[in-house]
């Protein structure tokens, strides 16, 4: 490996063969470059005449943005593709951790280049902190050929294994459809809408496009009033109502014996999870003697009530 | 009749456990199969584990080795329901069969279909056990980790279990299977505190989700047999599945069991809903793409298990046991497995005081002025 001082273009960036990192911000490495330039050069190697970038397209990338040319490149003297890639895999391995996508793009760059699939599996994912199995490597792989645009959006929410796996289970369409859906939610609830949704078109064999675009969601999708979480969340729980439809309808009836009951909004009453067990709950909170008597009153009031006696049905 | 009987495409044999007479016999019995003398088993078992289908590849292996712990455990049950005293052996592991459903796919680090070959330490476990706890009854089978019968036609315990328990008035030993691996046992003579049990579903289920396993009307008629010949059989609906049509379908499988064996001759019937721990739902869709009955209303459970909303299961489990008493099953003893204080109520009217209750409730087998033997 030498060291050369390389023009900004002299690298041909088009050729993205050894590329593991996308969707990154430059801001904090631009201000680095301005203070200090380059210390740790990247690494490029050519193929015919044309120089490639085998390592370091953030420091690349931020060059550009602010014209810093030449820079300091080391040349990597291999033809070999694997041979080159693996010279970008190590330095990368020892100096940080990968992301869920480049840890995908490391297994089908490794793939595309002639590595056995089961030196990969054997070798190279305990090295990205992934089990060593066949069926992971296949799920890694699919994630590597999603669209740019739902890379951006796992890259950009950090979703998680499982969230990704389902995501990629829709046809592209339907991850298009869901796009704007998933990006207001939190992790656990992204994951739920998409098992949900996924579990619904499995159910009742209709694709989930179908479900996506039946009135209730668009809809939804189309009251002004609400904001895109609102949207989000009101999709989120149409969903969980049409994936546990017996669960729903006790839900809300308990809900609505409550409201019947004129239930005080400040002694909480919850049933077990799910009604899985026969007790109930009740939870309230008192600063004094005065308050608690107050709400121990209010309870007494309500357990004489015959219509309370409906409350047990559920259980 | 269904004879489609568990080959192995290779057997392995590690090292210790070649010299067993059970390692001999099931060789004997197996036939031309490749077979591989193996010092230890971790470089096979990481190579299995590799796989697309560690599952799948596991069941085309069977490995001859030797237990070094306990063969006798307590059925752990499952935390917040009610259990029923039960004690498994662990002679086999794992089950050639491949049922959408099965907990094995989850519970074994092992795939392997394996055979503990060394019977006299089994024998030996088992005389300190049965002498120490002589004053119960107790209920032991091999069925959890394993079929009790799918690899009988290599091993042959059926003959050598039900030899040793036959004499034992302490225990009830019941051999569960789904298949109709019956020869040995029609061979053998019955004994009152031998149990020989199906686990039985709608047609539907048993055609679509286990797969490898006989129709049920062939387990049915399989019983039959061995219940013609004096045997005691139970009988488990374990998995009770929902889907369009269930209560049409269970009718139907209800009915025929009732009018094929002699109420008389069945000792137990258990109700058991669909449940499983969520990790195993990922492992299902994998495996089993085309299934729906992981679609369901499951809920978590007290255990943290994915089980049906409590009121779908007590309408499943009234359904079925109105079926069996329609059948004219009234006096079939009927238990819930792995199920809560609330569904026992509602459903049967009654709560066993805690699992030695259930127990005693389930030892009836061993009350001789209940059973008619045929010899």
């Amino acid at each position: 490996m030498k060291k050369e001082n390389l023009s900004l273009k002299e690298i041909f960036l088009k050729d993205e063969r050894y590329r593991i990192s996308y969707y990154f911000s430059l801001e904090e490495l631009v201000l680095s470059l301005k203070k200090v330039g380059i210390i740790s050069p990247p690494l490029v190697t050519f193929r015919g005449e044309r120089c490639i970038l085998v390592s370091g397209w953030k420091r690349v990338l931020a060059c550009l943005k602010i014209s810093l040319s030449p820079l300091p490149v080391f040349v990597i003297e291999e033809e070999n593709d694997l041979k080159t890639f693996l010279t970008a895999f190590y330095e990368n391995l020892a100096t940080r951790k990968f992301s869920l996508l480049e840890k995908a793009e490391i297994l089908n760059k490794l793939k595309k280049f002639g590595e056995e699939e089961k030196r990969i599996v054997r070798f190279y994912m305990p090295l990205l902190n992934i089990p060593s199995t066949l069926s992971l490597l296949d799920s890694y792989l699919i994630f590597s050929q999603l669209e740019p645009e739902v890379k951006r959006v796992i890259h950009e929410k950090n979703m998680s294994f499982p969230s990704v796996e389902l995501l990629a289970g829709f046809t592209p369409q339907e991850r298009k459809l869901l796009l704007p859906l998933l990006l207001p939610l939190s992790q656990n609830k992204r994951k739920k809408t998409l098992e949900d949704l996924q579990e619904i078109s499995k159910k009742n064999d209709v694709s989930a496009e179908k479900i996506l675009k039946t009135k209730e969601i668009l809809d939804i999708l189309g009251t002004k009033r609400l904001s895109p979480l609102q949207k989000a969340d009101n999709i989120r729980l149409l969903l969980k109502k049409k994936r546990y439809p017996a669960l729903s309808t006790w839900t809300d009836s308990f809900n609505s014996l409550l409201k019947r009951l004129q239930w005080p909004r400040e002694i909480e009453i919850n049933p077990s999870p799910f009604f899985e067990e026969e007790d109930f709950f009740v939870k309230f909170n008192f600063k004094d003697q005065e308050e608690l008597q107050a709400s121990l009153h209010k309870l007494q009031e309500l357990a004489s009530r015959e219509e309370l006696s409906e409350i047990f049905k559920f259980k | 009749m269904f004879n489609s009987k568990y080959f192995p495409q290779r057997v392995y044999i590690e090292k210790g456990s070649l010299n067993f007479p059970l390692t001999q016999r099931v060789l004997k019995n197996i036939g031309q199969v490749p077979t591989e003398v193996l010092e230890d088993t971790t470089s096979l078992l990481e190579n299995m584990r590799i796989s697309r289908d560690v599952i799948e590849q596991g069941k085309k292996v069977l490995l001859l080795t030797s237990q070094r712990g306990e063969f006798i455990k307590s059925c752990p049950c499952t935390p917040g329901y009610i259990g029923c005293n039960y004690y498994i052996i662990n002679l086999d592991l794992n089950c050639p069969l491949d049922c959408s459903y099965c907990i094995l796919q989850h519970y074994l680090s092992n795939p392997l279909i394996t055979v503990n070959v060394n019977l006299e330490d089994l024998w030996s476990q088992l005389d300190v056990f049965l002498k120490r706890n002589k004053e119960r009854i107790l209920r032991i089978g091999t069925g959890e980790l394993a079929d009790s019968l799918a690899l009988d036609h290599l091993t042959e315990h059926s003959i050598n279990l039900i030899s040793y328990f036959r004499d034992k008035s302490n225990a009830i030993f019941e051999l569960k299977t789904k298949t109709v691996n019956i020869n040995n046992v029609l061979k053998i003579k019955p004994a009152r505190n031998i149990v020989i049990a199906w686990s039985l579903n709608s047609s539907k289920i048993a055609q679509e989700e286990e797969i490898g396993a006989p129709p049920v009307i062939e387990r049915i008629n399989a019983a039959s047999k061995v219940s013609e010949r004096g045997f005691l059989v139970g009988f488990h609906f374990d998995p009770l599945i929902r889907y369009p049509e269930w209560e049409k379908d269970y009718r139907e499988v209800i009915k025929k069991m009732l009018e094929t064996v002699d109420p008389t001759g069945i000792a137990w019937i258990s109700l058991g809903s669909l449940r499983f721990p969520p990790f195993l739902k990922a492992i299902i869709k994998k495996r089993f793409p085309g299934t729906k009955i992981i679609y369901d209303e499951l809920i978590k459970g007290k255990d943290g298990k994915l089980r049906y909303f409590k009121p779908l299961r007590i309408e499943l489990y009234k359904k079925i046991i109105g079926y069996i008493r329609d059948f004219g099953g009234e006096q079939i003893p009927l238990y819930f497995c792995m199920e809560n204080e609330e569904v026992w109520r509602d459903v049967m009217g009654w709560v066993p005081r805690g699992k030695e209750n259930l127990e005693a409730y389930l030892s009836f087998p061993l009350d001789q002025s209940k059973i008619k033997l045929i010899y």
